[in-house]
């Protein structure tokens, strides 16, 4: 699922060390399931406490119409300073935090 | 400890990342009541349920990370399908004129699309066989595989399929990372491989039709479900001696529904008339296109 803000993640690097994991296929896309899901929720907790209630309420219409469309970046741009910038601040440091899990998983025996 | 996989490293990973994603759902639903409701029709409640692959549990979150085309799609072309039912041979070989021509017709009808096995006085050496799945192909200088994924899913969907170890036809999609546009990205994204080199024609006058058929947008439909692809012409060939007609790359593969298993089966390709370039890449949503005749 492609979201508006799909263009400000980066997942390459996370993505690469979960491809040197030996996973089933139900595996592999119950973890990225995980990943993306992990990635919105916090991304999505980023935008609204930065929004009025009111705006709130207008970019969840906009998301859950359309959580493809480009558009909704520009109601945000208008409503939030920065809001590129903090989309890839949250999503890099929880990239992060998921490619150290991996690492982490594949020192386990 | 009660492990379900032979894989310590998978259930450590899976049991971190649900306790994660429960703790970020819960900062989400506590820190923001006041539109709780709408968060909920967004579907992000049902992601909550998250638990073990394969469970059933999570079919909603299974068909978001399938970008919820192939059940739509399906649906949608399903008239397409049993229009085409008793008009495609029952064995494997290239289509008469007269049979292009008719089936052509009944695909333009149901997607909306002009398509023809020919354009510009000029065609492919058939426009029915077998297709097989290709892998991704490098989109500039120092791309790699995992460039591909724009998110986790996309790397689960299609990271599997590899990259070809040498160019497409027509090399690169971009000369430089920094010049890589959406265009191109869809480009590769959506690519087919057709024999060009077997194009009646193409012997005697190979420059005019390399600049044709470079990144000319084609229809692919599988006939028996009906599902469809617009792609364009990335790479040439597989070589005749395979037995398949054209390739599909893992996207492409993926909507025609032809993802599994043996990566391969029967497929009609015409070319699309779209001279300002209007029709997206990707897979055809019958009804959307036809709401816009």
């Amino acid at each position: 699922m492609k979201y508006f803000y799909s263009k400000y993640i980066i997942v390459e690097s996370l993505v690469e060390e979960m491809h040197t994991l030996d996973l089933s296929d139900d595996e592999r896309h119950h973890l990225a399931a995980l990943v993306d899901s992990q990635l919105h929720h916090a991304i999505l907790d980023e935008i609204l406490s930065n929004l009025s209630e009111k705006d709130k309420e207008l970019f969840l219409d906009q998301m859950n119409e359309d959580p493809e469309n480009e558009n909704i970046m520009d109601f945000l741009k208008g409503k939030v300073d920065n809001i590129e910038e903090k989309i890839r601040m949250i999503s890099d440091q929880l990239v992060k935090e998921l490619h150290s899990d991996v690492k982490e998983a594949k020192r386990i025996k | 400890m009660n492990f379900t996989s032979k894989k310590p490293y998978y259930e450590h990973l899976r049991k971190k990342w649900i306790a994660k994603h429960r703790s970020l759902a819960n900062k989400l639903f506590e820190k923001h009541k006041e539109v709780g409701r709408q968060l909920a029709v967004g579907g992000l409640g049902g992601l909550m349920l998250l638990t073990t692959p394969g469970t059933g549990i999570m079919p909603h979150q299974n068909i978001l990370v399938a970008g919820g085309q192939i059940q739509k799609d399906t649906d949608n072309n399903i008239l397409l399908a049993k229009d085409l039912e008793d008009k495609i041979p029952k064995e494997m070989r290239a289509l008469t004129k007269e049979e292009e021509l008719e089936i052509s017709g009944i695909v333009s009808k149901n997607t909306g699309f002009n398509v023809s096995a020919e354009l510009e006085g000029k065609r492919l050496n058939r426009s029915y066989g077998v297709i097989g799945g290709e892998q991704h192909l490098y989109r500039f200088p120092g791309d790699n595989l995992h460039k591909h994924a724009d998110n986790a899913a996309d790397w689960a969907m299609y990271g599997s399929s590899g990259i070809a170890p040498g160019l497409g036809a027509w090399g690169y999609f971009a000369p430089s990372e920094v010049q890589f546009d959406d265009k191109a990205k869809m480009q590769e994204r959506y690519y087919l491989a057709v024999q060009t080199f077997l194009a009646p024609g193409f012997a005697e006058r190979v420059a005019e039709y390399r600049d044709f058929f470079k990144f000319r947008k084609m229809l692919v439909v599988n006939p028996q479900t009906g599902q469809s692809v617009v792609a364009v012409i990335g790479d040439a060939g597989p070589a005749e001696w395979t037995g398949k007609h054209l390739g599909g790359s893992p996207e492409v593969m993926h909507f025609l529904g032809l993802s599994k298993g043996s990566r391969k089966g029967p497929v009609l390709y015409f070319f699309m008339d779209d001279p300002e370039d209007k029709i997206p890449l990707g897979p055809v949503k019958v009804e959307e296109n036809l709401a816009q005749i």
